[in-house]
């Protein structure tokens, strides 16, 4: 009996012997330290972010502005500190144990706190946000927004009819227009852009892409259901002095792009973008008689300038761009007017003028606090013409948001507060009818952003905003990030969003179809909650780095405005939900680097989309269940030599009853694989790159339905499900003054 | 159509042609050491990168702590004038001669010189 204990005391306090000499060793094998403000070093700064370099691990300062972080998690010896409102810093640390690190306050208002050079899975921002930098740009083709997502796994990009060409993004199974287009933080391209507003911002605009998955900051506005897409624009203060890239496809499409930056004193800079294509040759690699692109030309030109002085910080910036386009049988004139020609064609022109700026002002020896003003103006004007359909459309819109951002106590707890007005006019003709709207929206918006300092940051945010035509909408958000380690951090998101749809330019396809378009009713405003959570953590194997990201989001329609093409035949018609109408998406990603220099990323998307068309729930038509994407990147010590390969594996997908089908059963797409593929090679100053887009030249049979008799009733071009063009090689060259 | 190509393959054989016939030239080496205003490990990762891409810049190597920057290369191809114009050019210091300015404003917050 004694004997025993006595043993159980020495095998107890060699046990403890054993904690103690490892929490010694560990404790040795920490990093302490203290951030302040460089200006007043006995205020400490509270729930700033400390983050081993390279690494997404790290912690937040607490009460006292203090942290502790553990040796063994660093990849370099060098912790990089980051906090709202001041400059960002590495620290060196080898050999160090306890460290003091200043920052120094800056006079900008941060929006965006995710820049280019970090991660591609942020662990500091409270949404689950991913950032395609301008080394992912350079991935993909050239040089429209829409080839700059090839490279990502949460957005696709898919094409919306087959005569136009036109792509559109979809994010959680869900069309692009639920999915807030903004860049440098200011919406754009909405309404009547929509449809071809990829085409809009030339990828040598981009400095990077943030995408929020679900919904994010009310600060935007009520308009995202899906998540945001944030456009940064290059900064002119830091953007190459010269810039051209020229690119040429298989095809025949030519891309010319030019950059110029330059400053102006010490307080000017501004950055000239010009952008350029053309695509005359008329292709029809699937022999059905018509073209396989539209062919186009577009001029495209913005102006960004800034202006930098200790507390105020201003941006301007304009732009203006004119598009042709030609689509439709291989025999068409555009010349011609349709009643006087055999050849179906569709043609349209577009012209658009934007400008905003952006000021903001930090009150002195309150790094903290600030004042911003957000102002934009848009000016759309298109005249298409889809067979002997005419379609013309205006909109201008005009908005401004007034933003205060301060802190309650100290910077545990910030808030921004706002005001904000809205004006779109939107007119629109369809034939012989012609609608339109004006809308008038003045609101008010507050966030509250909490951090425990530690683990936790809950941002809950509302807005209220009074719309002249319906009435108060109110929008609740609120997102949450949870770290339950240093390397696992757990994301939750949830909110409202409320649009008003505009039916036909959101669904252009239809007009390219014999389809009679009908509304059955007067169309309400679309409102949609969005619920979802995400789990990212960060991990090392084999002394490399490697991420893990899975989310799930559910989005359900309280209204929706139907676009039903199933459920009479020969006729689309718009009236709202009666039912539900949901998406529930499913996405796991992982990302790590095999072996120096070569980079993997995969991904599984499994989507449910549902919506009920007269009273029967069914399936979205054209999205697949299953879709897998696997991108290796590669790349030579310096860059000298890079090369990618991405392939996206489509599974089954149902389609639309078919007119004159068999039986009426279910009917699906084809399973396929598109793989596209680059080369990189880079000089001092230039760069020559090559590569190929869906490279095994999987083509869609017969996209377009009834292409024999185009003015015939079983004319229908808008069911496209997978690729038209087949193999595209091209090739471009980049040169850079710095 | 095939004359495209044919201008595709052209164009990549001629890439590597250029990488190949690089490595064929005859030695002569020389090193030269500056004393530049690099600051951190993103500074090291820049100046390296910069050097790697000069003309006649055979390796190069930063110590942080020193702030010295050594650089081995061709003298029949190069000089110390130019390659320690690479480095103001690419926004440091080097001997004392000043950084290029707008260079300098492009570096990260983080390799600008009163960050530490």
């Amino acid at each position: 009996m004694l004997l025993k204990s006595s043993g159980n005391w020495l095998r107890f306090s060699a046990a403890l012997f054993a904690i103690l000499t490892a929490t010694l060793s560990a404790s040795a094998q920490q990093l302490k330290g203290k951030v302040v403000d460089s200006a007043n070093s006995a205020m400490p700064l509270i729930g700033a972010n400390v983050v081993w370099q390279g690494t997404g691990i790290g912690t937040a300062t607490d009460a006292s502005g203090g942290f502790v972080l553990q040796k063994q998690d660093a990849l370099t010896q060098a912790v990089i500190v980051t906090y709202i409102g001041y400059e960002p810093d590495t620290i060196q640390v080898a050999g160090k144990e306890t460290v003091t690190i200043p920052l120094t306050a800056t006079g900008a208002l941060k929006e965006v706190v995710v820049e280019g050079q970090q991660a591609r899975y942020s662990s500091l921002t409270p949404t689950n946000s991913q950032i395609i930098t301008s080394r992912d740009l350079e991935k993909s083709a050239c040089c429209n927004l829409a080839e700059s997502f090839e490279t990502n796994a949460s957005v696709e990009v898919s094409t919306t009819d087959a005569v136009s060409g036109a792509k559109q993004i979809q994010m959680l199974g869900l069309d692009g227009s639920y999915t807030l287009l903004t860049t440098d933080n200011v919406p754009t391209l909405r309404g009547l852009a929509t449809p071809y507003r990829l085409n809009y911002l030339s990828g040598t605009y981009i400095e990077s892409i943030d995408i929020i998955k679900g919904t994010g900051s009310v600060l935007n506005g009520y308009e995202s259901v899906s998540g945001q897409v944030n456009v940064l624009l290059k900064d002119p203060a830091k953007a190459e002095r010269l810039y051209v890239n020229l690119y040429g496809n298989s095809l025949a499409r030519l891309d010319a792009n030019v950059n110029v930056a330059t400053n102006l004193g010490k307080k000017w800079s501004t950055i000239l973008m010009l952008h350029t294509d053309h695509l005359g040759n008329r292709v029809d690699r699937n022999k059905d008689g018509f073209m396989d692109l539209s062919l186009g030309t577009q001029y495209n030109v913005f102006n960004k300038w800034k202006y930098q002085n200790e507390a105020v910080v201003s941006e301007f910036g304009v732009g203006a761009l004119r598009e042709t386009k030609v689509g439709g049988q291989l025999g068409f004139d555009e010349d011609v007017p349709q009643e006087q020609q055999l050849s179906y064609g569709t043609r349209s022109e577009t012209d658009r003028v934007s400008a905003y700026n952006k000021t903001s002002y930090t009150f002195p020896g309150k790094p903290y606090q600030s004042i911003g003003a957000i102002t934009s103006v848009e000016h759309h004007l298109f005249d298409s013409a889809y067979g002997l359909r005419n379609y013309d459309g205006e909109q201008n819109s005009a908005s401004a948001r007034l933003i205060f951002q301060s802190i309650i106590g100290h910077t545990g707890h910030t808030y921004k507060a706002g005001l904000s007005y809205n004006y779109d006019s939107y007119s629109e003709t369809l034939t012989d009818s012609t609608f339109g709207r004006t809308e008038r929206v003045p609101g008010a918006f507050v966030e509250y952003i909490y951090n425990n300092s530690g683990n936790l940051t809950v941002v809950a945010g509302s807005r209220l905003d009074f719309h002249n035509l319906y009435g108060t909408v109110f929008t609740p958000r609120l997102n949450v990030k949870f770290d339950a380690t240093k390397n696992t951090i757990f994301r939750l998101a949830a909110g409202k969003g409320f649009r008003v749809a505009n039916p036909i330019a959101e669904n252009t396809a239809v007009l390219v179809s014999s389809r009679a378009i009908q509304f059955n009713e007067d169309l309400q405003p679309e409102k949609a909650w969005n619920l979802g959570g995400s789990l990212t953590h960060y991990f090392e194997f084999g002394g490399r780095p490697g991420t893990f990201v899975t989310d799930y989001y559910y989005t359900t329609f309280q209204n929706q405005v139907v676009a039903d093409m199933y459920s009479a035949p020969q006729k689309v018609q718009f009236y709202n939900l009666r039912g539900r109408s949901f998406s529930k998406s499913f996405q796991a990603e992982l990302q790590y680097e095999v072996a120096k220099g070569l980079d993997v990323k995969a991904a599984y998307k499994y989507f449910d989309v549902k919506a009920t068309y007269s009273g029967q729930l069914v399936q979205k038509p054209m999205i697949p269940e299953h879709r897998f994407f696997v991108n290796l990147g590669f790349a030579t010590p310096f860059d000298k030599w890079r090369a990618d390969l991405t392939t996206q594996y489509f599974g089954l997908m149902p389609l639309a009853p078919m007119e004159g089908a068999q039986g009426g059963g279910m009917h699906t797409s084809d399973k396929f694989l598109t793989t596209n593929a680059q080369i990189t090679r880079a000089f001092k100053r230039w760069e020559v790159y090559i590569g190929g887009e869906n490279l095994f030249n999987y083509r869609q049979p017969n996209p377009i339905v009834g292409a024999a008799d185009p003015f015939g009733p079983g004319f229908d071009a808008s069911m496209v499900w997978g690729p038209i063009t087949g193999r595209v090689l091209y090739t471009g060259l980049r040169f850079k003054i710095d | 159509m095939t004359k495209v190509k044919m201008l595709l393959v052209s164009m990549l054989v001629a890439l590597v042609s250029m990488s190949a016939s690089a490595q064929t030239q005859g030695k002569k080496q020389e090193t030269v050491q500056f004393k530049t205003s690099a600051v951190c490990d993103m500074c090291k990762k820049t100046l390296e990168k910069a050097m790697a891409y000069e003309k006649g810049v055979k390796s190069s190597s930063l110590d942080v702590d020193s702030k010295v920057l050594t650089v081995v290369f061709d003298s029949r191809k190069t000089s110390v004038d130019n390659v320690r114009k690479a480095v103001t050019e690419t926004g440091y210091d080097a001997d004392g001669k000043p950084a290029d300015e707008r260079a300098y404003n492009r570096l990260d917050d983080c390799c600008k010189k009163g960050a530490h």
